[in-house]
């Protein structure tokens, strides 16, 4: 029983999965509370799809593949900026305009360019097949990301809630915002190998909305965000060893099965608590503690 | 030179998709005008990766594959309505957990049983290998879309510009609500089979964004984003002979390209006009002075 | 708190500012404020007073014209944090994961390290600006779990412990308390005396004279400037507010006895209830309400 339930730690390759999980499940989750809180979650989407065409390229002129994701991410995030700010179509319809005509573009020059690029790979991501560099490559840059949004977290949170006020402090907004930009592509160039272009965007979204059922404070928020997707990472490669099933999937449906269950059973705004207090509103008592909305 | 230029015509497979494209990339068009007005575009994306574990669930199952897929979108929809009426949540988080845990089911079903669904052809259409029954398919959820927005669609504008008004005229809102996703969800199926899913938000946003640009009337916004979608469809289906069978990413990148021409051409919107318009401003001859 | 050190003073000249879409929200635009002031910014919604805030607080980039503050140039005086605002209630987002402690502590940002750790002397006045405002009891309230004037007073201490010498203040009273209100209005006079300037944009024409000595009228450009005796005249005001002010005039009524002379009552958002002596309702627009006039007079006449 024992042997079987410790099987996966004796293959080289499931342990490096685990860690790469685990790593970019951190840094993941820690960039999803500010990308919650600034109402930033499609963003995520908008990116990680974008991401395609500057792999392609890169791989066609031989530069290192996530130099040219990055940069094709970092260039519809400011496509998007810019067409919202220039035109009167709707930043949600800009975003969806942009990040498919990226994608498409990808896909396009993809079919032109002969590779042994695997498209499978890019969009659901291979942590199990993991080369030799790889695992070194991930920690290093997800790191440093972490470190840079830790040392920065203060600042990322004030523009997130007030930027104007950052502003008349003498903070750099535009600065925030490409740093943030920033982060967020790079974030999601280290998650693709793990989870692939669809199925980052879970990983930068659901911890986030979890810790914010469950907590008002941002410092909580952050180490209950990290702990679920570090968690849920770590089973779900865990686990798609015995089912054998899809790595990706594994780790995203557990992060919307702890999602569920904080849903319901938050303590103050998920649905139980919810239905309490408002039997309580009707019962005629009033629930303390919560002004105007 | 010539003859290069139709042998894609000579393959029945692709006249079949060079037609099915047209009347999907319309219907899309159609519809796009609707969804970004109303402010759904990114609904969209969502509902077209929701329904790969219905697809996944109908190819098991024997089901014809847009009754299943079309049943997970619905869902997806609901859920996201309902944790957004419930929680704190912001709506654009809503929709990113709930199409991502429907997306992870639909590829942990397919991982399971791998032999029998091919995820390619979900996510990036197929639609040059499409069936004659699929092709039935396609046409009958065309067509009924058509039928109800040929009817319905001042009540559809109405509930989009203004909801309120609408439930004031007696109409009921969460008809037309559920109406209107049940039709995005329809032609997400539809479209999934000519684009694939990563792809079909495109078809539901792309025309419409264009037009909008292009006129100040919905009349002509319709048709500007139909023949639009009909055409970019058309073209891209055949041109993707040329590309390696890559029909989606040809009609997008073809419309994505229009959109982009619009956008700095556009006569009153675009930015060449807008540029010139805010010289003039600044310079004080005939300002058009606007509450902010 | 801050000894008066420096001169203040804001000077905005000529500022046009234009939104992409060619839209001029602001055309040549002057005023001037000394150290020491209360000065109301009135006009109509979307008459360009968030704009003007904007351009001071350095968030839009006037086309042209310049801001300055304490002579220097907006970003400067950013930078030495002599600027504090307090947004717009609407604008906040009160679910924020943030406790009032938090907030109050972000108005220090400026003179933290890189890391934003608080230092000994920054706790110390956040704890005096929450003390000022009396909130200190509530420090580790969430703020989605204040009052209206509760919330308003949070960032009031926000921008207090920001020291910050030119306060911007956006609708300060709408959705606050009486009391809140009161208490705002006394810390005004007292950052005033301490020789600060204090800018609030108020749509509440009644309580202009009350607390500012200042006032900047403004529609698409600053119509009129300078202390309110000069300037918050009643010709002023209609220039203001054009056709948008309600006006309501009082020739006859139990509002003041038939002496020739009317009451005129101004006010841009709401209609004015008046209640006249005998304590009826008043009515502006006589001709509907002759009956009920001839009614008042005969039951005067009794008393």
């Amino acid at each position: 029983m024992i042997t079987t339930l410790l099987a996966p730690f004796q293959f080289r390759f499931m342990v490096d999965a685990m860690i790469v999980g685990i790593a970019v499940g951190a840094v993941c989750s820690v960039l999803s509370c500010y990308l919650v809180l600034k109402g930033w979650s499609l963003m995520g989407d908008a990116i990680s799809h974008a991401v395609l065409p500057g792999i392609v390229i890169a791989y066609a002129i031989g530069l290192p593949l996530a130099v040219g994701a990055f940069a094709s991410g970092l260039f519809c995030a400011v496509a998007t900026g810019y067409i919202k700010a220039n035109s009167r179509v709707k930043e949600d319809t800009v975003m969806g305009v942009v990040f498919t005509g990226l994608f498409a573009f990808g896909l396009v020059i993809f079919t032109k360019v002969k590779s042994d690029l695997h498209l499978d790979h890019i969009l659901f991501g291979n942590i199990l097949g993991l080369a030799p560099g790889d695992l070194r490559d991930t920690l290093i840059v997800a790191g440093l990301t972490l470190g840079v949004i830790l040392v920065l977290r203060r600042d990322l949170l004030l523009y997130c809630f007030d930027s104007g006020h950052a502003r008349t402090l003498g903070l750099s907004t535009a600065f925030l915002h490409y740093l943030l930009l920033s982060l967020l592509a790079v974030t999601i160039v280290v998650s693709l190998k793990a989870v692939g272009i669809i199925l980052v965007i879970a990983m930068l979204v659901t911890p986030g909305c979890i810790a914010y059922l469950l907590t008002d404070r941002f410092s909580s928020m952050l180490l209950i965000a990290a702990a679920s997707a570090m968690g849920s990472s770590f089973f779900g490669v865990y686990l798609s060893f015995f089912i054998n099933a899809s790595t990706g999937a594994c780790i995203v449906l557990l992060q919307a099965a702890v999602f569920l269950t904080a849903l319901v059973f938050a303590p103050k705004h998920g649905l139980w608590a919810a239905r309490r207090q408002g039997r309580l509103v009707s019962a005629g008592t009033p629930a303390e503690g919560r002004g105007a909305a | 030179m010539i003859e290069t230029l139709l042998t894609p015509l000579q393959y029945d497979y692709m006249l079949k998709a060079i037609f099915v494209s047209g009347v999907i990339g319309g219907v899309c068009a159609f519809l796009s005008c609707f969804i970004t007005l109303k402010g759904w575009s990114l609904m969209g994306d969502a509902l077209s990766h929701s329904v790969v574990p219905g697809v996944a669930v109908a190819f098991y199952a024997g089901w014809p594959f847009a009754a299943g897929a079309f049943v997970t979108g619905l869902l997806a929809a609901v859920g996201m309505g309902f944790v957004k009426a419930n929680t704190r949540l912001r709506e654009d988080a809503v929709i990113g957990v709930v199409f991502t845990a429907f997306f992870a089911l639909g590829l942990l079903l397919i991982s399971l049983y791998p032999s029998q669904v091919d995820l390619r052809s979900i996510v990036f259409g197929n639609i040059l290998g499409i069936s004659n029954a699929d092709i039935v398919q396609v046409l009958i959820i065309s067509g009924g879309t058509l039928v109800v927005l040929g009817f319905k669609w001042r009540d559809l504008l109405l509930f989009c510009f203004d909801p309120n008004q609408a439930r004031a005229l007696g109409l009921n809102t969460t008809v037309l609500h559920f109406t209107l996703l049940t039709l995005l969800s329809a032609t997400a199926v539809a479209a999934l089979q000519t684009v694939g899913a990563c792809l079909v938000v495109a078809m539901l946003v792309t025309p419409g964004a264009t037009a909008y640009l292009l006129t100040d009337r919905f009349g002509k916004m319709i048709g500007i984003a139909t023949s639009m979608g009909v055409g970019t469809s058309i073209v891209g289906a055949y041109a993707s002979y040329f590309f390696d069978g890559s029909t989606g990413g040809c009609i997008v990148t073809l419309q994505s390209a229009l959109f982009v021409a619009a956008l700095v051409f556009a006569p009153k919107h675009g930015l060449i006009g807008q540029r010139a318009r805010r010289r003039a401003a600044a310079s004080g001859v005939g300002a058009t002075e606007v509450a902010t | 708190m801050n000894p008066v050190s420096t001169e203040m003073s804001v000077r905005v000249t000529d500022v046009t500012v234009s939104y992409p879409n060619g839209n001029v929200a602001l055309r040549a635009a002057s005023f001037a404020l000394e150290g020491g002031t209360i000065c109301a910014l009135v006009g109509v919604n979307g008459s360009g007073k968030s704009t003007l805030f904007k351009a001071i607080m350095g968030l839009l980039k006037p086309a042209a014209g310049t801001v300055t503050i304490a002579g220097r140039p907006v970003k400067a005086a950013l930078k030495a944090n002599l600027v504090a605002y307090v947004p717009q209630s609407e604008e906040v987002d009160w679910s924020f994961p943030v406790s009032v402690w938090d907030v109050v502590l972000m108005g220090r940002y400026g003179y933290m390290n890189f890391m934003r750790t608080p230092r000994a002397e920054d706790r110390r006045i956040a704890e005096e600006s929450l003390a000022r405002v009396g909130m200190l009891e509530f420090r580790e309230r969430q703020i989605g779990e204040l009052s209206g004037g509760q919330r308003k007073r949070v960032f009031l201490a926000r921008a207090l412990a920001q020291c910050g010498r030119v306060i911007l203040l956006d609708e300060p009273f709408t959705g606050v308390d009486v009391n809140t209100e009161t208490a705002i209005i006394a810390l005004l006079r007292e950052l005033r005396a301490t020789g600060h300037i204090i800018l609030v944009s108020t749509h509440n024409l009644g309580s202009v004279p009350e607390f500012c000595d200042h006032v900047v009228l403004i529609n698409r450009t600053v119509l009129a400037a300078g202390p309110i005796a000069e300037v918050f005249t009643e010709e002023n005001l209609q220039r203001t507010f054009g056709g948008v002010l309600r006006h309501f005039r009082f020739d006859e009524s139990t509002v003041q006895n038939h002496d020739g002379r009317a009451v005129t009552l101004l006010t841009d958002d709401e209609r004015p209830l008046v209640f006249g002596k005998g304590g009826h309702v008043e009515y502006s627009k006589r001709a509907e309400h002759t009956e009920i006039l001839k009614k008042r007079t005969e039951s005067e006449g009794d008393d």
